[in-house]
């Protein structure tokens, strides 16, 4: 089921131009594009960093061996492809000839090898690097990696954009983290960094395109630069961002607030895209403290709660409610299984559940931050109908940090609010991984849920793989580990005269043009 | 004046001291570390052990602190985490922003209410006396921040007279700074603006009363000559009290207006620095801006004494 605000012609104009509009409009060169976002990057050494605003211009300026499609697959990038071994160990990657970087060098199998190396010292997900036992270099444009045990997972993790694994010059890579040239091999070349004011990339003339493909596919395909040069603002300000729109000072906004999207849906200047699915919303249960610990409580919960109600709220009615633990369309969404059991706003089986588990009106601590409002809407509408089953709530509202390190203790929190974005786009991996290791988000390892893991990391075959990301999802309602709510969406916006633009993870300024 | 003035000096020393004291146990007590912030929300608990390590988040804070204040003797404020780069370059690339901003709502503020509340006093309770109280009223009550917005709207979106925000440093374009700043600068002085205005309707009234200025209109000098250069000059003592403490509150609204207006300023870096929990900007950020409190308090009673003969200091 879908539910949505619409957002008016623009959005439908915006859509419309993005998907069948391309191949009929003239493509022009030229022109200085202006992108608004939140946030400044905390560095601009793509490896290191998982944050969106870094990413949202490392991802023009580097790139990756794999990269990930328009729906999340990986797709080779900078590899031709990839040969694995029978075994499962030995990953044979042909690079792409003569691949320039933006200091003029060609990349070769040194660069990459130095790279991944680097990657598995200093990256933002370095774990994805554990399981390599050695990379070797028999020529200058193959590189072999063989892997200390099988790890299906490898290829996911070297092509998410989550804290890229980006291929850079073989002398920038002894560098520590933060300490490098801006150098990679993408559509647009680093020029200048003021700190909380903006970023500058100019359009590079050498870029050397991946003619395997037709056009732009997600992180990958063939990318084409049309601008000249893009320049990155950090507005922290919603509305200024919103008006910066509206008089043309800003072509691209990364994300623009569904009130105001509906308020501009008559503005012939602007456009808005949906972008359909973003992130999971989700409540995190901490099984470490009663009585969440109690099956049957957090049983009370899951069939407690209106999912509806949550999301609309939450969202601005940008939402989507859907039980999945993956995104739908996607290689390892698992169907219908659990589904039973989402969304059951069903106060007297959540009542009965209560005096089953014992539930002695203990005090409750729903924990959220006030940096994500999406977060702090989640807790308070779920706060209320907890309360309405007769549960004592204490709804504790703090800043992001302090949300983050009290949920690393096994106290001092019950229910914790969360938006998980870049994760389920990654695949299952990631989603998984939250739930399992050494570490789980709620504290008590679950068996089911580590032999799902140990089943998805381990398995040769993608059909074992899937059943391992089934058998996952389908813990994680009948044990009621923690609470999918629904899928978020966004709204991207752009002036009326960027052509061709076409949402995504970031806002994408290869293959899109002034008109 | 000389002695005077070392000797404020040497002790606003203490009041550093406390304030970098207090700052460093005020961050100590707030749950949540940079480490939680850049590890991410899945981080594992060995990840962000190890981070915290790298960091040195580690050491107890009895060491952190001596460690800070050893490099601050050398000069030294540190190093910002998330930034990558010493906190003094940081604070200084930033600080023309924050001046120039205070700067500007500060002549905003000190030249238009100061005239307004000579004009009302010029003319008690009249319609005149009575119009520019209640703006100054209103300028009393808004927030800056929703002012800030409401000129956004108001002059970028609908006029298109201004830029919606950012930045253009004067010595790249003058012309361009002015239009850079004039909002930001307009929201920020508007508060100050109402006090002022209200603070100089006092006191010129009471001045009038004077006897002087009573026989300097006997004398037949014109009106503008007895306003301004006689009961003017009188008025200005507690009009540079008010216009001190002004510079302090225009640098903490400066925080607010710099978020809104993309300004990047010293404010700005701070708001960042909590948010993210860096320790050394947040740390250097408050010595600063106490520094420029201290240094304001003292231009300020410097002042007293250019303008008013019957003050002086130490002989």
């Amino acid at each position: 089921m879908i539910t949505r605000r619409t957002l008016g012609k623009g959005t439908a104009a915006g859509l419309a131009a993005a998907t069948i509009g391309a191949p009929a409009i003239a493509q022009r060169r030229g022109g200085e594009v202006v992108i608004a976002q939140q946030a400044q990057p905390p560095s601009l050494d793509a490896a290191t960093t998982t944050a969106q605003a870094s990413r949202n211009i490392n991802l023009h300026i580097y790139e990756t061996l794999f990269a990930r499609d328009e729906v999340g697959n990986p797709m080779p990038d900078l590899a031709e492809g990839v040969t694995i071994s029978s075994d499962g160990l030995t990953y044979t990657f042909p690079l792409r000839r003569g691949v320039k970087f933006h200091n003029g060098k060609v990349m070769n199998s040194a660069d990459v090898k130095a790279s991944l190396e680097r990657y598995g010292k200093v990256g933002g997900s370095a774990f994805i690097m554990r399981p390599v036992d050695t990379i070797e270099t028999p020529d200058a444009n193959t590189v072999v990696v063989k892997l200390k045990e099988p790890y299906p997972g490898f290829i996911a993790g070297i092509s998410s954009p989550r804290a890229p694994c980006a291929i850079i010059p073989a002398e920038e890579a002894g560098k520590e983290a933060g300490k490098i040239e801006i150098i990679g091999t993408g559509p647009f070349r680093f020029v200048e960094y003021r700190p909380d004011s903006h970023v500058k990339l100019a359009r590079f003339d050498d870029y050397v395109q991946n003619t395997n493909f037709r056009e732009r596919d997600g992180f990958g395909g063939k990318k084409t630069a049309h601008f000249d040069g893009v320049t990155i603002r950090f507005m922290p300000e919603a509305g200024a961002r919103t008006a910066g729109l509206q008089t043309g000072e800003l072509h691209v906004l990364e994300a623009l607030a569904v009130p105001a999207a509906q308020r501009l849906k008559d503005d012939r200047n602007v456009r808005a895209y949906e972008m359909m699915p973003w992130a999971f919303q989700t409540l995190m249960m901490n099984h470490a403290q009663g009585p969440t610990s109690n099956l049957a409580f957090r049983r009370a919960v899951q069939a407690a709660l209106d999912m509806e109600e949550i999301m609309a709220i939450s969202t601005d009615g940008l939402y989507r409610l859907t039980h999945g633990w993956q995104h739908p369309g996607t290689t390892y969404f698992a169907g219908d299984v659990g589904k039973e059991l989402y969304n059951l706003k069903d106060q007297n089986r959540a009542r009965a559940l209560l005096r089953e588990s014992g539930y002695r009106n203990e005090e409750v601590i729903v924990l959220c931050d006030s940096s994500f409002s999406n977060h702090k809407a989640t807790g308070e509408v779920a706060a209320e109908q907890l309360k309405a089953i007769g549960v004592n709530v204490k709804l504790v509202v703090v800043d992001w940090p302090t949300a983050f390190n009290q949920r690393t203790r096994r106290e001092g929190w019950h229910l914790w609010t969360l938006m998980l974005g870049i994760e389920p786009y990654e695949g299952p991996y990631g989603v998984v991984g939250f739930f399992s290791g050494h570490a789980p988000v709620q504290h008590e390892r679950d068996p089911g849920i580590e032999a799902a893991q140990t089943k998805l990391t381990t398995s040769l075959a993608e059909a074992d793989r899937k059943q391992a990301v089934a058998d996952f999802q389908r813990r994680m309602y009948d044990q009621a580990i923690s609470i999918k709510c629904g899928d978020v969406g966004i709204v991207q916006a752009t002036r009326a005269n960027v052509v061709n633009y076409k949402p995504y993870r970031i806002p994408r300024m290869w293959d899109c043009w002034f008109s | 004046m000389l002695r005077y003035t070392l000797g404020r000096l040497l002790s606003a020393i203490p009041v550093l001291l406390v304030v970098s004291l207090v700052s460093f146990a005020i961050i100590a007590l707030v749950p949540g570390d940079m480490a939680s912030e850049m590890a991410g929300p899945s981080a594992t608990a060995e990840e962000l052990q190890r981070l915290r390590v790298q960091l040195g988040l580690d050491k107890p804070i009895l060491q952190r602190m001596v460690e800070w204040y050893g490099a601050l003797l050398r000069g030294d404020l540190g190093e910002s985490v998330l930034l990558r780069r010493s906190v003094t370059d940081a604070i200084l690339e930033r600080l023309p922003v924050t001046l120039g901003l205070t700067f500007l709502a500060l002549v905003f503020a000190i030249v238009l209410g100061v005239l307004a509340g000579m004009v009302a006093a010029v003319r008690p309770n009249s319609w005149t006396d009575q119009g520019v109280m209640a703006l100054a009223l209103v300028g009393l009550s808004l927030p800056d921040f929703w002012l800030g917005l409401v000129f956004i709207w108001g002059f970028a979106v609908q006029l298109g007279w201004l830029p919606t925000g950012g930045y253009v440093p004067f010595g790249e374009d003058p012309l361009g700074w002015l239009r850079s700043m004039a909002m930001p600068a307009g929201a920020l002085a508007l508060t100050q603006m109402g006090l002022l205005a209200r603070m100089t309707r006092a006191s010129m009234l009471d001045v009038l009363r004077q006897d002087y200025v009573r026989t300097a209109r006997a004398k037949g000098l014109p009106g503008w000559v007895v306003v301004f250069r006689h009961a003017g000059a009188n008025v200005l003592v507690p009009v540079i009290t008010v216009a001190g403490v002004s510079v302090g509150i225009l640098l903490g609204g400066a925080v607010v207006i710099e978020q809104v207006f993309s300004l990047p300023g010293v404010g700005r870096l701070i708001i960042g620095a909590i948010q993210r929990r860096d320790y050394p900007v947040i740390q250097g950020g408050l010595l600063l801006t106490a520094t420029i409190f201290v240094l304001v308090n003292l231009a300020v009673d410097l002042l007293y004494a250019a303008v008013d003969p019957r003050v002086r200091y130490g002989r």
